[in-house]
Parts: C-alpha cells; structure tokens; sequence
C-alpha cells in the first residue's frame, strides 16, 4: 500500500506544471552552483598553492641577510581552500585567507572576499548550500502544502480512506513519496558534484569521501525533518491557503529570522571585543606585563640579570652567546604568552557564541544542517581557528629558529650588519604546510548539530504517530 | 449486513440524525429518500465511519464500524467523485483498487473501465478532461473491482446522463444477484422504487417511513413522500 501511495505521490507531483518549473527551475540553479562553485574552489585552490610557492621562493632567494632582519622580512601562510568548500562557503568570505608572519607579533588574517566586495555580499553566494537549505525547502513547501488539505477538499481523502488505509498509512506514505522527490533532485546533483572531484582532491582534506557522505546524509536527514513538518503541518491545517501561510510563515522564520536573531542573542549573551580594545589590550599586557605589575624593561633587567649569572660574568660584553638573540627570543615567548592568553578568551566568546548557535538547532534544524554543512564543507570557525593556529606555531618556529642563530652565531662584538646569513639557513625552514581536521574530529566538534537533526527526527516520527490518527477525513 | 441500532448523530447539540434502526442483508438494496439535511449523508459517513455517532452503534459485517477492517467489505460512491486529474483513469483505477486490495492490472483495469461504460478512448486520459458522469463510472468500476460484500452509494446518478444512469441501475442489479447489501441515498424516487428492495423516508435526522419497495407503487411513494417533506415544512413553520 506504501509503494502505492508512494508511487501516486511521485506521479501527480511529476505531471503537475508548476512542481515542473520550480523543480526545473532549482535543479539548473543547483547544477550551475555545483559547477561554477568547483570552477572557481579548483581556481582559487591553485591560486593560493601557486602563491603560498611564490612566497616561499621569495623567502629562500630573500639574499644574505641578518637572521632578525629575516625575521621580519617574514612569510605568508595562506589558507588552503577545502575541496568541498565548492558546496558551502560558509564563513570563507569573511575570515581571510592569508597571514603575514613575522617576527613579534600575530598578525590578522587578511584579504577576504567581502573586503574585496561590494554589499551584495553580504546576501550571500548562490551556493549548494545556499539552495539545499533554503531554497530546496521552499519547494519542499510547494510539494506538500496541499497534500492533506487538498484531498480533503477534493473529496479524495474519503475515498482512500473507504478503501481501508489508515490514517497513519496514508501520512507515512505521502512522506515518503515526497521524500523521494526531493532526493530524485538532490541526489544526481550531489553525486554529480562527487564526480567532479579528482584524484588529487579526494586524497587531500583528510578524507573527503568520509566528509562528503557525513555531509549527504546531514542533508538527507534534514530534508525528512522538513517534508515531516510541512506535511504534519498540511494534515491539520484547515485549508490549501492557511497551510501554504502557515508553512512559508514557518520558512522565513526558520531560514532568515531565526538565525539573524541567533547571532544577535549569541553577541548579546557573549558580547565580543572591538578589535581595537583587542590591540590595545594586548600591548598593554605586552608593555606591562600580564599582571600589569611587570614592565618589560623590568623584565629585561631580570632575565639579563639571570643569563650574567648562568654564564658567570658581569657585562652582556663578556658573553659567550649574542645577549640580543636571547633577548628577542624572550621578548618573543613573553609576546606569545600575552597573545596566547588573549586569543584564548576570544575564541572561547566565539566559541561560546558558535556552541549557542548549535544549542539553537534544538529549535531550528536549518541551524542544525547550516553548523554541520559549513563544518564539514571545511569554511566553519573552527577550520579558521585551525588554520590560524597551524600558522601560529609556523611563526614561532621560523622565528625562534631565527633568534637561536642569532644568539648562538653572532658573536658578540661583531656588528649588526656583519653576521649574515643566507640561502642554506633559508631552506632549513620547512614551507608552511597545513592539514584540515579529520572527519571524526569535526564530526565530534558538530555532536549538538547532528543530535538537533536527529531529535527534530524523532520528534516529528513520534508526533505523527501520535497524530496521523486524528487526522480529520470530511 | 449493514446495520444500525439507535444511532443519533448530533453536531454542537443540534441532532441531524436520531435514533435510527435499520438493517441491509445481503442482497437487498435499501434506499434513502429526503430532502437535503433529512440525515441520509449523515448516516453514509457514520457507516463509512467518517465521523463517529454521538450513541448509538453502526455494524458492518457484525463488526463496528469505527475498527479499520471493516473497510474491506464496504465500498463506496460519493456523490461528487473526485478523483486525481493528472492521472488517468485507468491509473485513478489501479491507484484506488490497489488500496482496497484489489491489484487490476493494466487490462485488467481497461476491461472494468469497459464494463462500466466507459468509452475505450477516455481510459488513458487525464481525469481532468472528465465529465462528472465519466468520472462517476469509475467510481464504480472501483468499487465493482473491490468486490466488497456491502456498497454505500451517496446520489450515485446526481448528474449522470440517462443512458450512464441506466447502465448504473443495470450495475446495482448484477450487485444486488451476486449478494451485496446495498445502502444508497437519494432524491431519484423513480430509481429507489426501480433498484431498490427497500425504501426509507427520511426528515430532520429521523427515519419516518421504512417500507418494501414491492409494497407500493411508484405513485403511492411520490405522494408518501411529498406529504412527509409538507409534514416538515409544516412543522418547521409551526415550530
């Protein structure tokens, strides 16, 4: 009897014109997101490889040079761009995609695409994203928004249920009909994107199959959440129009208002600082010390008290080693310590606002879907936060490595501009090299997401076997 | 068997049906005559278990009425049969059929079509070009391919052509021999004396005359049935 609806479902949706045109009209959008997003994600990807190489021949033909000078003469750290960043961008065009890094401090990461942009984009980009989660289930709507109270106003409900159905049958039976409309345009387009992904792509990211079907089936769930709520919905709703009211009432709260107010309650919960009062909050700690009763040149004072001692002479002269290079070394470490303690709190606020935003799915499965698909894509916070840190620890590696040549090469006496060193000291710095987190390291970083998804699941099943039942016939 | 015992039907204390008794055996084509609101849709939904009695107990088969199962011994005609107009009728057929069982095949389902009169070139079009008379026929080639031992028909000829009318009547016949209990509303005297074994007369929810339809004559019932609905137009205006 299920195969029977199921198979009505599908041929009535497939003849009706207007399911015609607006599932032809979302699957040549869908299509030409997957395409064009491929296009410019393998473009952008050779860019950044061919730019991060540039920079690194420029660092290793950087010409003899003091290794301090080196230090600041510096490097840049770009952001791979994740292979399945082509389906989501998520938050790619607002977080930077390089760093410059240098010695003494933390630079930001810059150049994103909305600095480049005009306003527009900050309505978004037409993405596989972008049309799974709100666009397909505004079709989701057009699917089911009658499916209940049509019959009900044709007549044909009673004539199907005198044939012996039960309700809950019926209700099982017209979801899943819907159901396999919606994947009938869902999953072509999204093994078609899987296609379009080469050899070298798929072995990159840390599992991109895995990425890929955790992400399918994250959508595969929260489209059934969907056709359950719309066609639960069209069951109790007294007519066709106060159901289609109903449902795209429903639609702009869940996918536009919603997550606005989200992000407002999570800055108003977990209020974030200025990026001015961040700067200047860190040189100060910097200047004063973290507890403010600890300025550097009394810190200074201490240490070049401390390495006399060590080495058993009176004058910085009379060292063995280079006072400067173990100077900076420490003013470096005393820097990171300050930056390290800084960064902290703001990313446990982000964090915090990101976890409220996950917590929110509970209410609303579009952030639910929208937290695990950025996650996955690899454009979430918590891939920026990894890059930054990979570049971070980059940074203080070439750094220390520069002020240990330093204090144990350039001998004291000889003047600045007489210790040089050259291409072979260059070359012992590895290129930057960064590897995104793995499938299960995101996936367990997105529990609250795919719990939301899977609760809103369970809720809708139980709901609609609680209700189906009462579902009125005349 | 249909069978109702004291069944009452109220909607927000109003009664639209009180009190009814009546039975249908198999083979015998029990009729329901009366105005519109006289209680004859109201008792169909109760038997079709569309709403549920306020007292009172409707049986199909020996069983209530309110259980599931006993949808597999009743079929059913509305009065104005939609069906779905982007399927044709054949599919409307197998779509419909299938749910109450029965699995027609695809000439299976042309042949049933036939029988009922359908014209062979209309089969395979959408429902949507139908008229109501063609769409009404296969309502009954649904309800012929369910094969249930009970029928309940709601004015199953209100727009039919006479010929479709008389092909119907033909149908109720072929029912009635092979030995389906048959409920049927309707304003059509004229087809209740000349289908029917028996004929009810109803008025405001009340069965007021339940007589053998061989017991009188097509007259008799005409004026029967014209005093009983003066009756109540008397006593709406004396109420």
């Amino acid at each position: 009897m299920l195969k029977l609806i199921i198979k009505k479902e599908i041929l009535t949706a497939l003849r009706d014109i207007r399911l015609q045109i607006s599932g032809g009209i979302l699957i040549v959008l869908m299509l030409t997101a997957v395409l064009v997003g491929r296009q410019g994600q393998r473009k952008i990807g050779v860019e950044r490889t061919k730019a991060q190489s540039a920079m690194y021949d420029k660092w290793l033909n950087q010409g003899n040079k003091h290794p301090h000078s080196a230090a600041h003469y510096g490097q840049f750290a770009f952001k791979p761009k994740p292979v399945l960043s082509f389906l989501d961008v998520g938050l790619d065009n607002y977080t930077g995609i390089s760093v410059f890094l240098e010695a003494h401090k933390q630079n930001e990461i810059l150049f994103s695409a909305a600095q480049d942009s005009n306003g527009m984009t900050r309505f978004g980009e037409m993405t596989a994203a972008l049309i799974l989660q709100v666009l397909l289930p505004l079709l989701i709507i057009f699917l089911t928004f009658n499916i209940f109270s049509k019959e009900r106003e044709e007549g044909t409900l009673k004539l199907i249920h005198a044939q012996g159905l039960s309700l809950r049958q019926l209700f099982l039976g017209k979801v899943w009909g819907t159901y396999l409309m919606v994947l009938l345009i869902f999953l072509p387009i999204i093994v078609l994107a899987y296609l379009l992904l080469d050899d070298q792509s798929v072995n990159l990211d840390g599992g991109v199959t895995m990425k890929f079907l955790s992400l399918t089936s994250g959508y595969a769930i929260y489209f059934l959440v969907f056709v359950l709520l719309c066609v639960l919905i069209s069951a109790f709703a007294k007519s066709s129009g106060f159901s289609l009211l109903l449902l795209l009432g429903l639609w702009i709260v869940s996918c536009i208002i919603l997550p606005k107010a989200t992000t407002n309650l999570a800055d108003k919960v977990y209020p974030s600082p200025s990026q001015f009062e961040f700067r200047k909050t860190i040189k100060d700690k910097v200047k004063k010390g973290i507890d403010g009763h600890n300025p550097s040149d009394v810190r200074l004072a201490s240490l070049k008290q401390q390495v006399l001692d060590q080495y058993g002479v009176s004058t910085i002269e009379e060292l063995p080693v280079n006072w400067s290079g173990i100077a900076m070394q420490a003013g470096e470490e005393y820097t990171d310590q300050v930056y390290d303690s800084e960064f902290s709190k703001i990313e446990e606020i982000f964090k915090r606002q990101n976890r409220l935003s996950e917590w929110a799915g509970f209410v609303n499965p579009y952030l639910a879907v929208r937290n695990l698909s950025m996650a996955l894509a690899g454009t979430d916070f918590e891939h920026h936060i990894a890059f930054a840190r990979a570049a971070e620890n980059y940074r203080r590696a070439f750094v220390k490595k520069m002020n240990k040549d330093m204090e144990v090469n350039h001998k004291p006496g000889v003047g600045y501009g007489d210790y040089n060193v050259g291409m072979e000291m260059w070359a012992s710095i590895e290129p930057f090299s960064y590897q995104l987190p793995s499938t299960g390291t995101i996936l367990s970083n997105q529990w609250r997401s795919i719990t939301a998804l899977v609760f809103w699941l369970v809720i809708l099943f139980f709901l609609a076997n609680i209700y189906a039942p009462k579902i009125s016939k005349l | 068997m249909l069978q109702a015992t004291n069944l009452t039907k109220n909607y927000s204390g109003h009664p639209a049906l009180t009190d009814l008794n009546l039975s249908v055996a198999p083979g015998e084509v029990y009729c329901l005559l009366g105005a519109n609101g006289a209680g004859k849709t109201t008792t169909i939904n109760l038997f079709m278990n569309f709403i549920q009695p306020t007292s009172g107990e409707v049986m199909v088969n020996g069983l209530n009425a309110q259980a599931l199962e006993t949808k597999k011994y009743l079929a059913y005609i509305p009065e104005n049969l939609n069906l779905y107009g982007n399927l044709t009728g054949s599919e409307n057929l197998q779509f419909f059929a299938g749910l109450g069982g029965a699995k027609p095949d695809k000439p299976a389902s042309e042949k049933l079509l036939e029988s009922v009169g359908l014209q062979p070139e209309a089969i395979h079009k959408r429902v949507a070009q139908y008229s109501k008379g063609m769409r009404q026929k296969v309502g009954i080639a649904i309800a012929k391919a369910k094969q249930a031992d009970n029928l309940l028909l709601d004015e199953p000829t209100s727009g039919l052509d006479p010929q479709a009318s008389n092909d119907f009547a033909r149908l109720l016949r072929d029912m009635k021999e092979n030995r389906v209990a048959i409920l049927m509303a309707t304003h059509d005297l004229f087809r209740a004396k000349e289908s029917g074994t028996h004929i009810g007369i109803m008025k405001a929810g009340i069965l007021v005359h339940s007589l053998k339809s061989d017991e009188i004559t097509l007259t008799e019932l005409e004026n029967l049935y014209l005093e009983t609905m003066k009756a109540e137009s008397h006593a709406k205006t004396n109420y």
